[in-house]
């Protein structure tokens, strides 16, 4: 593997994760709920992942039921927040500190465990394609479901009917509601949804990066998902440019450890977070373009009127 | 109804201080009574790594003195506020013996201290001591160095990968002494190094071992709290090194060896001395000579005389008749850090911040 693929490939793992969890949350945010709880649900689905893999179930169940496990998750939010109008953003940091611990809980019996990872598809023809095989046709089944979703959510708020009325929701619910949406339960379901794909993002991690689990193995990705919606200005490809932005950050300063740069290794460090906020605020400069895209209602909590 | 005022509030805890007071003096007179032990950890006693082989150590004490002992164990305890707390609560139930796990225990070690002078204390990685707070930390090197000997022979790039937690002596001595072993054996071997700033982050661990792997190197040593850089090299088919304990069911079959750690005649020889009452405060800084460094099994795949010099370098540092950071050694920039014939001091390996020559990285 020479330099470029792995500096390519790596980018591209390490942003997957990260893609997971900041679209659900874009959606999430999008019908104008914030749930400060990605890192918690990246965790319960970590550890349900691997605790299902571990019992010796099959990945893609085990997939499937970290996904579920971050809904479920994520429900304790939404009953907080959506059912009991209590402040979002208390609601959500206490999600993201219940769900570090309920993952220590689940992961007990098989902590630093290794299980079987997710494999590379190998797609005939495409993957033996020179330089672009192992390029764009050598990753996990997830990293393609992560661009699968991407195209979808993005096909879904911005042509779909039903996204129209998510983005609505966001702007104004006293206006969808006026008109007959049951605002309460559809932000129920984007929630839910949003805890899912941070389930995703957290099997992803858990089941095909480092495939372990180790408590509180997500190490802050869940905070960095959340930084970038908002950076991204809540455009979906905005968040995947982030991502990539980030990860490949992420990769080139630890090449860059490694060759020797003459720079300490904590200023090398902290490159991808001062690169991807610098990089984002840049593009994101344009006000109209701001306030266009912000989820007017964005974490206000809403009571249908009687 | 009981009516509760200040005065008796006041009343009433003189006198559970009174009773607290003999219990205490009573405690302190009766030998033969069961001692009590307590141990602070500074994350989840998992299935490998640092604070595995702490609770090793407890479990040695339990071994050893039997129904003697009661012991207290709590974990995952790293900030100093949170450990400051569970350390002086610790004392006050009656621990007679108290560890502490990390260097971050430290601080809040040296506040509690003083109050529960009757209390003897022990810090692990520890630099400051005081009438009953005694430290004791491994001479990670002396494995390290082991490990780089056969490192050496099974590296075909010449090239060495190191992942550290933090850019601390504590780090950069091990990989330092890593290097110099490899050297000992081909002299153009070279040892990259990425730190993660952070003891606990697989993910980035995992992109840090890809990323050494890619610039050629075929030994992976990662000294951090996970098992993850030897998972990774395992998968790549490159060698690797475990750290605090054997790591040989994560490394795919590529396990060169481990350095890993074994605390327990540290925790027991310090348990029993409490209970015979002739505990004195310490600076101890062990390694293979004294079991608190080990090697684990090496991998099967070495050849017959690589097995012969990484034997002989182990027993050569128990001896004594090899030190790791015996001269010559040149620092990355050229300079003698040792003259030949002679060998760092103590507190030069201690205090270590500079990379020996043929180490690719940068220390701030």
């Amino acid at each position: 593997m020479d330099l470029f693929t792995a500096i390519f490939t790596g980018t591209i793992i390490a942003a997957t994760p990260l893609i997971f969890a900041a679209l659900g949350e874009l959606v999430v945010e999008k019908s104008g709920v914030l749930n400060l709880g990605i890192e918690g649900m990246m965790l319960v689905g970590a550890a349900v992942g691997v605790w299902v893999s571990y019992v010796g179930l099959p990945l893609p169940l085990a997939i499937l039921c970290a996904a579920v496990a971050g809904a479920l998750a994520s429900l304790v939010f939404g009953v907080l927040a959506l059912t009991f109008l209590t402040n979002q953003y208390a609601a959500g940091l206490a999600l993201a500190i219940f769900g570090t611990g309920v993952s220590a809980y689940i992961g007990k019996g098989f902590g630093s465990t290794p299980i079987d990872a997710l494999k590379p598809l190998v797609i005939p023809f495409l993957t033996d394609i020179p330089v672009l095989g192992p390029l764009l046709f050598n990753y996990d089944p997830l990293v393609y479901l992560s661009f699968i979703l991407f195209g979808l959510i993005s096909w879904f708020l911005y042509k779909t009917k039903a996204g129209l009325i998510v983005r609505t929701i966001g702007e104004s619910p006293d206006a969808a509601h006026a008109i007959g949406y049951p605002v309460i339960k559809i932000r129920y379901l984007v929630v839910l949804f949003g805890g899912a794909m941070a389930g995703l993002g957290g099997a992803y991690l858990s089941i095909a990066y480092t495939p372990l689990w180790v408590e509180n193995m997500t190490a802050g990705k869940g905070w960095i998902s959340l930084a970038l919606v908002v950076f991204a200005a809540w455009r979906p490809a905005r968040v995947l440019f982030g991502a990539w932005l980030f990860g490949g950050m992420t990769i080139l300063q630890l090449q860059g450890q490694a060759l020797g740069l003459a720079l300490p290794s904590e200023v090398l460090s902290s490159l991808p977070y001062i690169a991807t906020i610098v990089v984002l605020v840049i593009i994101s400069r344009n006000r109209q373009f701001l306030a266009l895209n912000f989820p007017t209602s964005l974490a206000k909590p809403f009571r249908p009127a009687r | 109804m009981i009516k509760s005022t200040r005065r008796d509030f006041l009343k009433y805890s003189a006198a559970a201080g009174a009773a607290l007071g003999t219990a205490g003096l009573s405690n302190l007179a009766l030998a033969d009574e069961v001692l009590k032990v307590g141990a602070v950890y500074v994350s989840p006693i998992s299935e490998i790594g640092w604070t595995k082989q702490h609770s090793l150590g407890v479990d040695a004490i339990k071994a050893a003195m039997g129904n003697k002992v009661e012991v207290t164990t709590i974990d995952s305890i790293f900030k100093p506020q949170d450990a400051e707390r569970v350390f002086r609560e610790m004392a006050s139930n009656g621990n007679k013996l108290i560890f502490g796990t990390s260097f971050s225990h430290g601080t809040p070690m040296q506040k509690v201290a003083p109050r529960f002078p009757k209390v003897a204390f022990e810090h692990c990685s520890g630099i400051r001591h005081m009438k009953n707070l005694g430290t004791f930390e491994a001479k990670y090197f002396e494995g390290t160095y082991v490990a780089g000997v056969a490192a050496g022979h099974m590296s075909k790039s010449a090239k060495i990968g190191f992942i550290g937690g933090f850019p601390i002596p504590d780090i950069v001595g091990p990989a330092n002494a890593l290097l110099l072993g490899a050297q000992s054996v081909n002299p153009d071997m070279t040892c990259s190094v990425i730190f993660l700033n952070s003891w606990f982050d697989p993910g980035k661990e995992k992109e840090a071992a890809n990323t050494l792997i890619s610039q050629g190197c075929d030994i992976i040593c990662s000294m951090t709290d996970t098992a993850t850089g030897v998972q990774v090299a395992g998968e790549k088919g490159a060698w690797s090194i475990g750290y605090a304990s054997d790591m040989a069911k994560f490394g795919n079959g590529k396990h060169l060896t481990a350095f890993t750690l074994d605390w327990s005649s540290v925790y027991v020889s310090a348990a029993k001395a409490v209970a015979a009452g002739t505990w004195k405060t310490s600076e101890r800084w062990q390694g293979l000579a004294d079991g608190v460094v080990t090697m684990s099994p090496l991998n099967s795949a070495l050849p017959a005389d690589a097995v012969a010099q990484v034997t002989k370098a182990q027993k050569d540092i128990v001896a004594g008749t090899l030190h790791p950071f015996a001269g010559e050694i040149k620092d990355q920039a050229g300079k003698v850090r040792a003259a030949a014939g002679a060998t760092l001091s103590t507190g030069d390996i201690r205090g270590i911040n500079w990379f020996v020559n043929g180490v690719v990285g940068k220390l701030g």
